[in-house]
Parts: structure tokens; sequence; C-alpha cells
């Protein structure tokens, strides 16, 4: 009877939010937890009121796990945003009561986010500036709550343009909101293209479902095998700035921009693998970024959620490039600014906005030059260079504790840059060199490659499956730190 | 519901079961590699632990007092060669250290093996190796963070702490305890019992800013956390060397020596 007593006490536990143990989808308690929604949802997936009933039920208990009271905080936004929502479309509703209420919309989820995000930035900047002696507030950041506020943004801007119709609910409007898969780390889901599919009410077909677990494969590969392995290197160079040489620096620079794209990529894989094995397909977050040759393709490739939202309602909204070369890059500028910013709430992300800002004006500008060059492979090998090492050194100052640090790591890599470490390198790093190799290679394929890849998975019988689910399963455990790295992006 | 979600379905259910099973069991060797267990059934099995209540300060534990001599060694003023061996936590400690290294003339070797154990150490032939290459005078070892939820943990760790400490030998040593977030289901009573005489720091009950995993102390705490062991050192370590306290927030190691989770 004890025994049996513990094991509840143990699931309990495991059940309750804990500050220190984000839900993951690569955490054993997620799957266990996924087995238990899978049949229940599979059953719901006709009843449509049943079904949205329980997946957000389900969402906000995953919201619980993750981040504890806050998910009142959620269900709070969902129910102003849908009622504002209301207002905002209802016949007869005067231009300046539609714009009062996108106006309150804006400053409740703004707000709330500016508060939880923001608020000590501004204090620590008054204290800097007038040397006043603000105490910082004791805040905890809300996990996703930037995710979800830029979703509640595009809503309500949807509705008051008339792009989308309100929800007739607010379970509707909380399901968009709250869909578990996108809540914590995106994509950002935009109202247009994720609503109707609420509507639709179908089962997800079988060639879906086993795409989804394939993403869920490469996800779990990308973050929980190589990013959190490859990790603990370039948080060794990264904590100790300038205690390495300049070659051991410069591929835990190399290390973090690989670390980073698996880690963020590899969440996205997972939320869009287990959207769609529940009959819901959102759109691809990241197309080989480190492909781009240029700054501009760039963010068409890297978290394409985020930089399309950025477009359409700041980058457009403040003029685009409708209103002169000048103000086009000025546009870009602030744009990939208020993209950095919302990163974090620091002066190291602000400025990585601005330098890819300025980047991106730089490839607009030299675009005429550039296009009287030619397209040889040498050009294209030397713009992917340009390209990726402006990323790479950018992504210093996005990743070190300071600005000193971020320095440090740079001018360590030419100060003591020896080629006698890489033979040593190489023998004792050899497993990060190989999954550095696999991401490399990884990208180096063509996309037929992947695609032939998934459609053999899908084709392949059950045991195979089962079988390579195993294998990475184990390989997981192998590699597995000591406490699992939470995702890179749950912070912002 | 539809056949696919079915058989979907039985995948991760198999799966799960799969693991969950094998974790109940002694992990299988295959050409020397050990596989390791997904810690399922330890996490379902494991007996609940009381809830925390005021954890008592350093000096007034029980633990704390079983490693403290019964009066302050005299200090040994050498400089020191100093190997210092862990888990990830060396990340955090061993600038530090390499700055009270800087400061008192002590030469400093660090070796960190991430997600090691006592298990892993006690089974590996590297201290021996290490103590060998370096030939320290001094050692210190931080490790425990990675077994604090293991259950049945006296009878299972035992014969490795008691492998590392022989290893040591007759060389001066400190082990530092693992940073508890949670409380442990016994690595530091283990530690305790084994280690000699006012060669135990114990770190659990402290309080320590931690980074984002809430395990690894930040880099700040971590400093904090060493000079601590620093300001115990004179008056409860059964060797205590000179550890005067540095300007610089961190220092350089002569050597690190890096090894990641899978090496044995």
């Amino acid at each position: 009877m004890t025994a049996i007593a513990d094991i509840f006490h143990n699931i309990g536990r495991m059940l309750t939010y804990d500050p220190s143990g984000p839900m993951l989808f690569s955490s054993g308690t997620f799957w266990a937890l996924f087995l238990v929604f899978m049949p229940v949802y599979g059953m719901l997936r006709r009843r449509f009121w049943q079904m949205v009933v329980f997946v957000v039920a389900f969402s906000f208990f995953f919201y619980y796990k993750s981040s504890g009271i806050f998910v009142c905080l959620l269900g709070a936004t969902s129910a102003v945003d849908w009622l504002l929502s209301k207002a905002i479309a209802r016949p007869g509703a005067s231009r300046r009561v539609r714009r009062l209420c996108v106006a309150a919309s804006l400053l409740t989820s703004l707000g709330i986010l500016a508060y939880f995000k923001y608020a000590n930035f501004f204090l620590w900047n008054i204290n800097a500036m007038v040397g006043s002696n603000f105490q910082p507030l004791d805040l905890v950041l809300p996990v996703g709550i930037s995710f979800y506020t830029f979703q509640s943004v595009s809503y309500i801007i949807d509705v008051y343009k008339g792009r989308v119709a309100p929800t007739a609910t607010w379970l509707e409007y909380a399901f968009f909101l709250s869909f578990f898969p996108a809540l914590v780390a995106g994509p950002i889901v935009r109202a247009d293209y994720f609503l109707p599919q609420i509507r639709e009410n179908r089962h997800a077909t079988r060639s879906e479902v086993y795409t989804g677990l394939w993403l869920i494969i490469l996800g779990v590969v990308k973050k929980a095998i190589i990013a959190d392995y490859i990790a603990q290197y370039n948080d060794l160079i990264f904590q100790t700035p300038g205690g390495y040489s300049g070659f051991e620096t410069l591929m835990g620079i190399i290390g973090y921009t690989m670390q980073i794209y698996c880690d963020f990529s590899g969440y996205s894989d997972m939320a869009i693998g287990i959207a769609l094995i529940m009959g819901f397909k959102l759109a691809k977050n990241f197309d080989f970024p480190y492909k781009a040759q240029n700054l501009t393709d760039f963010w068409r490739r890297w978290h394409i959620s985020l930089s399309t939202w950025l477009r359409d309602y700041i980058y457009i909204p403040l003029g685009g490039n409708r209103k002169g070369t000048a103000r086009t890059y000025l546009n870009n500028f602030a744009t990939m600014l208020i993209g950095g910013l919302w990163h974090g709430a620091a002066w190291k992300f602000v400025f990585w906005g601005a330098m890819h800002g300025a980047g991106l004006a730089v490839h607009k500008a030299s675009k005429p030059v550039l296009g009287r060059i030619g397209d040889s492979w040498p050009v294209r090998a030397a713009s992917w260079l340009v390209t990726m090492t402006f990323v790479a050194l950018l992504w210093v100052f996005f990743r070190a504790d300071s600005w000193a640090d971020s320095w440090t790591v740079v001018s360590s890599v030419f100060r003591d840059f020896s080629a006698a470490y890489i033979p040593a390198f190489a023998a004792a790093r050899s497993l990060w060199l190989i999954l550095m190799l696999v991401i490399v290679v990884s990208h180096c394929l063509p996309t037929r490659f992947w695609e032939s890849a998934q459609a053999w998975f899908v084709r392949s019988p059950w045991i195979v499956k089962l079988l390579i689910f195993i294998v990475v399963v184990q390989l997981v455990i192998e590699l597995r730190t000591e406490s699992v790295s939470p995702f890179i992006y749950f912070q912002f | 519901m539809k056949k696919h979600y079915i058989a979907l379905w039985a995948l991760l259910a198999a799966t799960f079961a799969f693991f969950a099973v094998a974790s109940a069991f002694d992990s299988p060797s295959i050409g020397g590699h050990k596989f390791k267990s997904s810690g399922i059934a330890d996490a379902l099995f494991a007996v609940p632990e009381p809830e925390p209540c005021e954890i008592p300060a350093i000096g007034d534990s029980a633990t704390a007092t079983a490693t403290r001599p019964a009066f302050p060694a005299p200090l040994d003023t050498a400089a020191q060669t100093i190997l210092f061996i862990g888990d990830s936590m060396l990340e955090g400690l061993g600038p530090r250290l390499a700055a009270y290294a800087e400061k008192n003339g002590h030469t400093l070797y660090t070796v960190i093996w991430y997600s090691s154990t006592s298990e892993v150490w006690g089974q590996s032939d590297k201290l021996a190796h290490y103590m060998d290459m370096v030939k320290p005078t001094y050692v210190f070892v931080c490790l425990g963070a990675n077994e604090l939820f293991v259950s049945d943990i006296a009878n299972k760790r035992r014969g490795y702490v008691r492998k590392i400490i022989s290893d040591i030998d007759t060389v001066p040593y400190v082990w530092i305890g693992p940073p508890n977030w949670k409380p442990d289901t016994g690595i530091n009573d283990l530690v305790a019992e084994n280690a000699s005489e006012g060669s135990f720091f114990l770190s659990n009950g402290m309080h320590f800013d931690r980074s984002k995993d809430g395990a690894h102390p930040t880099r700040s705490s971590a400093a904090l956390w060493l000079d601590s062991v620093a300001r115990w050192m004179p008056q409860h370590c059964a060797h205590p060397i000179r550890m005067e306290r540095p300007d610089k927030a961190s220092g350089k190691a002569r050597r690190i020596f890096v090894h990641q989770p899978n090496e044995r």
C-alpha cells in the first residue's frame, strides 16, 4: 500500500508546477501525458465542442506546468481580447469605438508584456541615467508571453482590419491563443491561417500523423541530442571568456551558431509535428537559414513566423518600401530594432537587432552593385561566407552575458589563434565535431533528400518506426546532460 | 478513433513501456558501453522526501559537525599544485578557484567531466591518471549534483565514493558537496560518512542564484560559493592552505581538461 501511495505521490509531484522543470516536448512527463491525451483527443475529434473544451483544458494545464499561476494571466488576456474583438466587429460600432477597443486591447496585451519583460530594464536605465536608486521589481517572466502576446496583437488588428472574423465563442479564441504545441515558444500562429482549421473539425490523415511523428523525431534529434550536447562545450567558452585559445573560442562561436539553430528549429519541428498529429497545420518556421547567401535571404529562412509578423504588423504599417529609399532603410532598421528588443530586455538584444537592421539596409543599398558582379559559384561562396560570418559574430553578442564578455570572446579568436590546437581539439571533442558535421551535412543535402526521407518514413512498417523511435530516445538518454536544458527561446 | 491514431498511440506507448520496464533493471552493457537508464522507475518508485523544512545552517548540521575537526589545523603556507575534479559545477567554481590560485601562488589544473557522478569517476581510472600526471599536492572534488535523486544511493554509490577517496590517496583534499536545489536522497550523508574528518564542505542549505536550468549557480553565485569554501577552510578544514581572497573575479587554470558525458 505504501508503495502505491508513493507512486501516486510521485505522479502528483510530476503534475504539479515546478519552476525548475518547465514541461518540454522532449521530457518524459510530456510524453506520458500525451499518451493520455491522444486517445481522448482521437475519440473527441469529431465532437466539436467536447474537443475544444478538452484541448483548451489540456493547453491551460500545459501552461500551468510551465508557468504556474500565470495561467490565470493567460485566461484573463484571452477573455479581454475576445470581448474587445467582439466589440470591434459589432455591426454598427463607430470607428471611434472600434479604435478605442483596439487601443484598449493593445494596451492590455503589450502593457502586461512590458511590465513583466521590460519594467526592470527600464528601471536599470533610469538608475544609470539619473543616478536614482529604484530597486528592481521581483518579477518572473511568464513563459511564452512574448509569443502569445504577438498572437493576440495580430488577432485584434486582423479583426479590426476585417481580415478575420472574431470567433463566436471565447473557447475558440482560447483554443487559438493557448494551443499547447505553439504556446510557449511558437511558431507564432496567425488567426487567419489557424481559426478556419478549428472549424474544419477533421481527423489527421495517416500521412499527416506519421509526418508529424517524423517531425517530432527530427526535432528531438536536433534539440535533445545535438543542441543539448554541443551546448556543453559552447557554454564553457561563453562562461569563461578569454579562458581558451583562439581556435577553441572560434569553435565555440560556430558551435553556438549551430546550437541556437538546432535548439529553436528542433522545438519548432516538434511543435509542428504534434499539431499535425492533431490535424492542425502550422506554417514552417525555419527553412535551412544557414544556406542563406545574404541577410535578406537569412531573415526569410530564420524564425519565419516572427519575421513575417514583424513585416506585416510593424514594417508595412511604418510605410514599408512605399515612402522612398531612405525611409525604407529606416523602416527596416526600426523593425529589426523592435525584433531585437522582443528577444529580451537588454541592450545586447537591441544591439543585435540594430546590427541586423543595419545589415539589411546595407544589403538593400548595395543590391545594384551586387547585381553587376554576377552569380558565379565563387561569388555565391563569398556571399555565403560574409553572411554567415556576420550572423555568427552577432550571435556572440546575443549569447554572452555582457558587452565585455562579447568583446573578450571575439578578440580571443584573433589574439591567440594557432592551428596547433586543431589535432588536440579533434581528439578531445570528436563527438562534438561529428555532431557539428551532421548539422553541416544536413544543411548541404538538397531539400529533395529530406522529402524522400520523410516519405520513406511515412511508408515504412510500424515496427521500423518503433525501432527508430526507441533508438532516438536511447540516444537522448545517453547524451543528456544532468539537467534538461530549457529551450533557448523559452526566455523570450 | 482512427486506425492510424491507434497505431501511433501503440507506438508511443510501447516505447514508453520499454523504457519504463528497462529502467527497473540494471542497465545492460554492450562492448564495454553501459547503456544509461531512462530513470522512469526511479522517478515513479522513489520514496517521497519529507517536505523541506528549515534547513540548518552549515555549522549546525549533523553532517557538517561530523566532518569538522576538533580544532583549527595549522595553515600550510606552501604553494600548492591543485587538482580540481568534478562535474559541470566546475564551470562556475573553476574560474574562481583559479583566481584564488593566482593570488596565493598555487597552480591549478581543472578536470571537468560533464554529467559525471561518483559512479562514473569510481568506475574509471581517470582520477588515478590525473593524480599521476599532475602530481597534485591538494585536491578539490565537486561531485554529487547529478545524483541528488538516486534511490538507495548509500548501497549503490558507497563503493564508488570510497574508490574516489582511495584514488586521492594521502593527498589532502576537500570535497565540495552539491548545491542542492531539492532535498537529496542521501549523497551528502554518504560523502560525509566516507570523507575523512574536515574534508567535506556541505553546500546544502546555502542560498544560490541559479542559472536558467534551475540547477547550476550563476557565475557570480558560484564565485560566492567558492568564497564560502575558502572562508570555511581555515577553521574547519583538516588541511587548510593559503586561500586569501583575490581581487579578480576569475582566473585561468594552468590547464583545463574536459570530458564529455559519454566518455569512459
